[in-house]
Parts: C-alpha cells; structure tokens; sequence
C-alpha cells in the first residue's frame, strides 16, 4: 500500500494530463477507492484540489441557503407566481366552502333551539291543562278560595235531592271543585236515599253532611243564602246550616277517570 | 481533501452569513443545486474512473448551473415552470443515482 501511494503521488505531482494515462502505462493501476484515499489524505493544494474546493464552496453555499429558507420561512417564499395564484384560489374557495358550512350549521343551530323551546312550551301548556283538567274530573287534588258548608240534619230528614239542589245551586254560582263528606263530586256523581243517610256515588253518607267547596266566596255563599234558596228550603226541614268562608279550602279526595266505554271524541 | 474543506466551509458560510438571496434568483437556486449537486458526483466518478480532469469539471459544474436555471427561466415565461423544473429534477436525479451506483461500485467493490 504504502509503495503505491508514493508511486501514486509522484505520478499526479509532475503534470494532470498524465493522471489518466499513468495507470494504463502499466505501473499496477491503482482502483477507485485508493484514489479517493490519496485525494483525501494527504491534503495537497494543486491546481485540481483548488478548482474543486472553490465550485464545492460555492455549491454548499447555496445548498445551504436553500436549506434555511425552505425550512426558515414559510414554502410560501421561492413560490413561483403562479403556483402562489393557485393556493390563493384554493384559498379563497376553501374559505368559502367553510363559510357556507357555518351558516348551515348556524341555520341548523337556530331551528334546532326554535323547536325545542316549542315542544317546551307546547309540553307547558300541555301540563297545565291537563292539570286544570284534572281539577275538573276529581283526578287531581285542588286547593284555593272557598267556602266550607255543614248541614247538620238532627231529624234525619234532609233528602238526597236537597243536596242534589244545593250541588246545582253551588255549580251555577261557579263552584269548581266539591267535596261532599269525603267524596269528591264530578260531572258524573249522583245523590240516592238510602238507609240512614244519603249515598254519593253509592257511598253511604251521614249527617252532618260537610261541602267543602272551591269558588268565589262572594258569589257563592249569597247564592245559597237567597230567599227560597239552598239555605232556607233547608231549614224548613229543620236542618241546621252553617256556612263558613275561607281563603284556603283544600279538596283532596280524589277519583280515577274513567275511560268511557261508548263516548269518543268527536274532534279529528 | 481541500474540496472536501471547500464544501464544509461553503455550508457553515451560508448557515452563518445568511446572505439574502435576490428574489429574482431565488425560484432558481433549488435547481442550481441539484444541477450543481449532479455536477459535482460526476466529477467524483470520474476521479475514481481515474478520468478527472479540472477543465471538465469546472465546464460542466457552470453548465449544468446555467443550463437548469435557463431551463426553468424558460419554462416559467412559457407557463411550465412547475412542470419543467420537475423534469429536470427527474432528469438530474436519474444521473445523479446512476453516478453514484458508479461510485458504490468503485468504493465497496460491489
């Protein structure tokens, strides 16, 4: 190895042309990588090596600064001006694309919350009828202004149709729930003699018969106190009557609805 | 061993200084390299060829520079630049790769 490289060395050093010639003139021509070794090391300036140096600094140079624009600045900068063109059209329709989307989703955003505030309401308004209708139908408990009725019937002659005349009388001055002795009455309730007492309902009912009765006081106490009324026809039959008002008259007895077996409804 | 210096102090330089590039240079230097770049492995076969020969390596280093960058000059005055330039990166990458089988084959013998 080392004969060689100095061989090597002599022949590059006289003059460049020879360079390629002097392995073919028969010395054991040295391969690629001997060559690389003996450009490499020792280092020596000829006018090869320096030709080679100075276009190599001038191609790092510029790989270099290549290398740190493209990785400093944004691959906007060295576009050309066309492909610049084309990602600001892409730009711009992709913008639009997504503002379209927003104000569908936006859209979309508003009808969603309109709805469902309107099945709030709508179930609102569903849950207060249904509750003013069960006040109605003896399905729900009811409390409010009223006045609280006793007929105290010692004789044992008040019959069911005076009762039945003082439910019609409270009705028609606006009563909106009654109880009679614990049994609430409804569109559906009837009054019959029986035995000791009077039956609401079927449900045996004795003296003292209390109605506890939601209204407007005003209206409905004078309606039963009326000359001929409720009140006097009563105590013609030696009935003793006591009406009381109150600001809180509680009905809570209660009846299931029952479903009607012919009546449907007529509406839709 | 001093071209090999060369390229080192070429890279720190450019790390270091940060020259700015004129703007109308710039869309050009990327294939100015990978020109030069191509240039470059082929002088290095050569050498391992035992063929090296500074004239002709300083003449294909500028040409090959010059002759990418007029290519891509051209291509962009005539609306193919993108294309273009793409091509010569082709063409010089084709080279490149089979100057370096070249070298592979000097060097590992294989």
């Amino acid at each position: 190895m080392g004969p060689e490289e100095e061989r090597g060395g002599t022949a590059a050093g006289p003059g460049e042309p020879a360079e390629g010639t002097a392995p073919v003139g028969g010395s054991p021509s040295p391969d690629g990588r001997e060559r690389l070794v003996r450009g490499l090391w020792p280092p020596r300036v000829n006018r090869n090596q320096l030709t080679v140096a100075l276009l190599l600094f001038v191609l790092g140079l510029g790989l270099a600064i290549q290398v740190r624009s493209t990785s400093e600045n944004s691959p906007l900068r060295g576009a050309r001006q066309e492909d610049l063109v084309r990602i600001l059209d892409e730009l711009d329709s992709r913008t639009q694309r997504l503002e379209e989307e927003k104000r569908t989703l936006e859209n979309q955003k508003s009808e969603l919350e309109n709805s469902s505030d309107q099945a709030e309401e709508a179930r609102r308004q569903t849950e207060e009828r249904a509750r003013q209708l069960g006040v109605l139908a003896g399905t729900v408990a009811a409390e409010g202004p009223g006045i609280r009725m006793v007929v105290d019937d010692a004789a044992g002659t008040v019959e069911a149709h005076m009762l039945l005349d003082a439910i019609q009388e409270l009705r028609a001055a606006g009563a909106e729930a009654i109880e009679v002795n614990g049994v609430r009455v409804v569109t559906s309730t009837h009054f019959t003699d029986g035995g000791g007492g009077i039956r609401v309902d079927g449900r045996e009912v004795v003296s003292p018969y209390r109605f506890e009765v939601i209204g407007k006081p005003q209206d409905l106490e004078p309606a039963l106190n009326i000359p001929g009324g409720v009140v006097q026809s009563l105590e013609k039959e030696q009935a003793t009557v006591s009406i009381t008002r109150s600001e809180k008259i509680v009905v809570d007895a209660l009846r299931s609805a029952k479903r009607p077996d012919y009546a449907q409804s007529s509406s839709q | 061993m001093i071209a090999v210096l060369g390229l080192i102090v070429g890279v720190v330089a450019g790390l270091l200084v940060r020259p700015v590039v004129p703007t109308v240079v710039e869309p050009y230097l990327p294939i100015a390299v990978v020109a030069a770049l191509d240039a470059v492995f082929g002088g290095l076969r050569a050498m391992l060829d035992g063929i090296f020969d500074d004239k002709v390596f300083v003449v294909s280093f500028l040409s090959n520079v010059v002759v990418a960058a007029l290519i891509v000059f051209l291509g962009d005055k005539l609306g193919v630049g993108a294309q273009l330039s793409t091509g010569v990166v082709v063409v010089l990458g084709i080279r490149i790769f089979s100057n370096a089988a070249a070298i592979r084959r000097h060097v590992f013998r294989a």
